[in-house]
């Protein structure tokens, strides 16, 4: 009795696992049908509602390749020679320099070497007869310290940040860009490799992806005119929804200002509120509100920022060079770039003002259901640009052992840092890139000779991220495309279909064989297999892989093998019956027998299919992925799943039989 | 049901035969490649490769002169599966934006002709040092994959079989590259060397070694059950006693991938016709490689003797039978 709730339980465990693994996909599907199939207004309260669990099912479903849903494929290198091009002192370059380049980017074309080093060869041939050396070109922020091996370290640095910098700025802009479900990986030292599913105009991605970044500083700007602006595009956004003859809505709206300025929902009733619930009144709020219900204003009264309703009534008792700040969620952030790209409401701004936002969500919501960012208002000519950094580092106030970055400029820069920075000391100055605002010091004081220290991180990652910013600016890295596939979302669609009616028409074939052959050993072995499919897609979704039309090979192949597995045991069987054994003991001694050559056939597989996922990338590591999985699952499902079936069969009475299409007696061929 | 019942077929006593079949086989492959050359795909040559949907049907001449007047006269253009679809491949693949190959390709075809909708399919521009990355790559799996089944099969059985597993192996990538090369003089399909017809000679290693373990497992047990039989008889009774296993298995294997053959789209073309061909092989090249290669070491290295003493046995059965 004991084995025999062993065995359900070996029948059962796997199938409750793989249901267990593929709910969210299915989960995940449901709810995508479910969105598309609103309009875009109840899109956006659907989002509100189901947002969260949708992320989160969608993290957890099995994710389908680009070649099945169409999209843009990828591979970025660090373009090392324009790097040492770019990094070196513009001033300085000449025609030897330009020759050294020149040969240098010749012979790396061809040739695995470093880089560097094929450049440093170079520039010994060619520069160093006419007297140059490194320090010619290249400047170093410590003056008292150049030396060939300094710069040369330094360039080392440059190098192997330049993957991070690029992948920073790649990732900002792909986010900009709207490309759901991005893959954005480093791979080895120089390389980044981008799945873009859906993206369908790719020559415009092909420009965003290779365009260097700008930094910019720009100052915050004051004053209360912004705000008034504000009300004014609420106001006209509004009209534009409710009948033009409403106008007692309109003053209506006006008024409501009052009340709350908050994005949630607030308890503040005033008379239009009266009598509603509290998701009434956030609705009602929003739908009189499209633009202030979006975002919540923060003032900074004395050394503290306080929240503020931006209503006309409220406004006058700012001071009139208020300095403010709003926050926003994801969903508003979105909304707030739709809005203010448009040419009507730019209008509505003050000409000297640029509404930026934060590029990552505010300190302490990151895990939280709704991500909170700043945005900020700024003045649009930014006071000084990126190409006077020089060099930035991530690094501890040795002081107070917080951590903070130290930011490096050339002497014209600093000229005119010091400029700035004495003119607006207690304000706070944006540090931009690409128009994403990723911290905004106050300035302490004036700052002479170049070198700032930027303080408020939180922890070190912080730190590493403006460093790798401000170098953005500071040093262009400059990547190529070494590799590019795109896949039309019709093919994507055809290789959907066409791989899935292969499978389904293949399985139905060996079905239909399995069981004419071997009969009811012959079902037991397609239960198995289904079991094996299904636990092969279960766990290739449990680790977050995604699935090909090779890994789709990859599975229709363990079928196969599985198929093997079952027919190398069951041949045994039959051959056991054929000496006259019982069926129980046949079956006993068909598995025993059978095992070893399975065992061995599955290690071999198992054994290329890992050399194939070592070696092999994209595609081939595809079909690696479901191969090894489905090597496992195979082992497991047609040696113990099948075997417990059958002994489970066998074990209802003890005159239970179970055919494996056997023919007795045998008859001579 | 059951097709087959207990068979003693003499499968070792025609291995002087095959082994010219399988010679001649590959002495053809090694002309077609020295002469004619293996037909890379764009992942291991680099360029770019274009497959385009049109909204009519179009004739490839037609074709050919819109690509060659947007700047691509060595341009090559193939059939992408049905009438209307097409695969331009050039070895270029140009600068940026405006500049790519790709562009000028899809912008010349949109002026050539104007009355059609042209859909991108798909488009693939692969640089020339990931192309010769990729060739390194795949010369190192196939290299690395046969290594470490020659160290398990030798850790497993004995030396010498390993040794016979592995000739066999090497047989069967070469056959199976030999019938690619075929089919690309004939033409029967788009068959190139890409990503999917080198996973394929991969998995083909894997199935090749399959077959073989079985039925040298069978060997190995049934040299513990009939003490003193000597090499040929004893392979061909394990030969036959897993024969029915040998031909369901490849039954079932070949419906799948002509199933995927036929029905798996382009993309999957020539992983499907590359196994078809392994798998076969693979199944023959157990026995009358990898078995008659040491059925060959014993009999003339190690200069046993390999066909009984006594008679045969399907042989003595007859006699006295008739007797």
């Amino acid at each position: 009795m004991k084995g025999k709730v062993g065995k359900v339980l070996t029948i059962v465990i796997p199938i409750v696992l793989a249901i267990f693994l593929l709910y969210p996909t299915w989960r995940a599907q449901q709810m995508a049908a479910e969105r598309a199939s609103l309009d875009s207004a109840a899109q956006v309260q659907w989002d509100q509602v189901n947002g969260e669990d949708f992320r989160k099912e969608k993290l957890r479903a099995l994710k389908l390749g680009l070649d099945l849903r169409g999209g843009m494929y990828v591979t970025l290198e660090v373009d090392v020679v324009r790097l040492l091009e770019e990094a070196a002192d513009r001033a300085a370059i000449d025609e030897t320099f330009e020759r050294v380049i020149e040969e240098t980017r010749r012979q790396a074309d061809r040739s695995d070497e470093e880089v560097l080093d094929i450049f440093l060869r170079n520039f010994d041939q060619i520069a160093r007869p006419q007297g140059k050396s490194l320090v010619t070109y290249y400047e170093l922020v410590d003056v008292r310290d150049i030396s060939e091996e300094r710069i040369i370290e330094r360039l080392k640095r440059d190098i192997n940040e330049a993957v991070d910098q690029a992948l920073q700025v790649i990732r900002q802009r792909i986010d900009k860009f709207g490309v759901t479900e991005p893959t954005i990986q480093k791979q080895g030292t120089r390389r980044i490799l981008l799945e873009l599913p859906g993206v369908q105009d790719e020559r415009e991605m092909r420009q965003l992806l290779q365009t260097t970044a700008r930094l910019e500083f720009k100052l915050l700007r004051h004053g209360t005119d912004v705000l008034y602006a504000f009300l004014n595009i609420d106001r006209f956004l509004a009209g534009k929804g409710v009948p033009a003859a409403d106008t007692a809505r309109s003053a209506d709206t006006a008024h409501s200002g009052d009340t709350t300025a908050r994005a949630t929902s607030d308890t503040a009733s005033k008379d239009p509120y009266a009598g509603l619930s509290d998701e009434e009144k956030a609705a009602k709020f929003r739908r009189e509100h499209p633009f202030l219900s979006l975002f919540a204003g923060q003032v900074l009264i004395g050394e503290r920022y306080q929240p503020f309703d931006i209503a006309e009534s409220v406004i006058p008792k700012l001071p009139a060079d208020a300095e403010y700040y709003f926050l926003t969620n994801e969903d508003g952030k979105r909304q707030l770039h739709a809005i203010l790209a448009r040419p009507e409401i730019r209008r509505m701004l003050p000409a000297d003002v640029e509404i930026a936002f934060s590029a990552k969500p505010e300190r302490g919501s990151e895990n939280a259901p709704s991500r909170t960012y700043a945005m900020y208002v700024l003045k649009r000519d930014p006071e000084l640009t990126g190409d006077v950094v020089t060099d930035a580092y991530a690094t501890f106030d040795q002081m107070t052992n917080r951590p903070m970055v130290l930011m490096y400029m050339n002497s014209e820069g600093a000229e005119r840092w010091a400029k700035i920075t004495g003119a607006n000391i207690g304000k706070r100055i944006a540090i931009v890139l690409d128009g994403e605002v990723y911290s905004a010091p106050v300035v302490r004081s004036k700052i002479t000779g170049g070198s700032s220290q930027i303080e408020g991180m939180a922890n070190v990652e912080e730190a590493k991220l403006l460093q790798i910013v401000l170098k953005a600016g500071a040093l262009k890295a400059p990547v190529k495309i070494i590799e590019e596939r795109v896949v039309g979302p019709s093919l994507g669609e055809d290789s959907i279909r066409s791989g899935i009616s292969a499978a389904l028409i293949a399985f139905a074939l060996v079905v239909l064989f399995m069981v004419t052959y071997y009969s009811m050993g012959g079902v037991v072995a397609v239960l198995a297999m289904l079991i094996n499919v299904m636990l092969n897609l279960g766990i290739l979704a449990g680790f977050g892989g995604t699935l090909s039309l090779p890994g789709i090979a990859g599975i229709i192949l363990t079928l196969a093998i599985a198929v093997d597995a079952n027919i190398i045991i069951f041949e045994r069987i039959r051959e056991e019956l054929h000496r006259g054994r019982s069926v129980r003991a046949s079956v006993d001694e068909g598995f025993r027998h059978a095992l070893p050559p399975i065992i061995d056939s599955h290690v071999t597989t198992f054994l290329t299919g890992l050399i194939l996922f070592v070696l092999g990338y994209g595609p081939i590591q595809g079909f690696a992925t479901t191969l090894m999985i489905g090597i496992l699952t195979t082992l497991f499902t047609s040696i113990i799943v099948s075997r417990a079936i059958i002994d489970l069969w066998l074990a209802r009475s003890p005159s239970a039989r179970l055919s494996f299409g056997e023919v007795l007696p045998a008859p001579q061929s | 049901m059951e097709f087959f019942g207990k068979t003693s077929i003499d499968f070792l006593g025609k291995r002087r035969l095959f082994l010219v079949v399988s010679v001649v086989l590959n002495v053809i492959g090694l002309v077609l490649l020295i002469f004619g050359g293996l037909r890379l795909g764009i992942d291991f040559l680099g360029g770019t490769e274009v497959a385009l949907r049109f909204s009519a049907e179009l004739h490839t001449d037609a074709l050919r002169s819109a690509v060659a007047a947007a700047g691509f006269p060595n341009a090559e253009i193939k059939s992408y599966g049905k009438a209307n679809e097409f695969l331009i491949r050039v070895p270029e693949i140009g600068g940026q934006g405006e500049q790519a190959a790709s562009f000028r390709i899809v912008s010349g075809l949109k002026k050539a002709f104007p009355n059609e909708t042209i859909t991108v399919l798909k488009e693939d521009r692969i640089g020339p040092k990931i192309g010769s990355e990729l060739r390194t790559k795949a010369f190192v799996a196939v290299l690395l994959a046969i290594v470490a089944i020659l160290l398990y099969i030798a850790f497993r059985f004995e030396f010498i079989y390993g040794l016979g597993a592995v000739v066999a192996l090497v047989h069967d990538v070469f056959v199976a590259l030999t019938f690619v090369l075929i089919g690309q003089k004939l033409e029967i399909l788009n068959l190139e060397f890409n990503q999917g017809v080198l996973a394929a000679l991969l998995t083909v290693v894997g199935f090749s070694i399959n077959d073989t373990v079985i039925i040298f497992d069978r060997i190995r047990e049934n040299r513990d059950k009939h003490k003193g039989m000597a090499l040929v008889p004893l392979m061909n009774l394990s030969i036959n006693e897993t024969l029915s296993r040998t031909i369901n298995t490849v039954l079932t294997v070949v419906l799948v991938l002509a199933t995927l053959l036929a029905l798996g789209g382009e993309v999957l073309h020539g992983f499907s016709f590359t196994m078809l061909v392994g798998i076969i092989t693979g199944t023959y090249s157990s026995i009358y490689i990898a078995s008659a290669f040491v059925v060959w070491y014993t009999e003339r290295i190690k200069k046993e003797p390999v066909e009984s003493a006594e008679p045969r046995q399907p042989k003595i059965l007859r006699a006295l039978k008739e007797a």
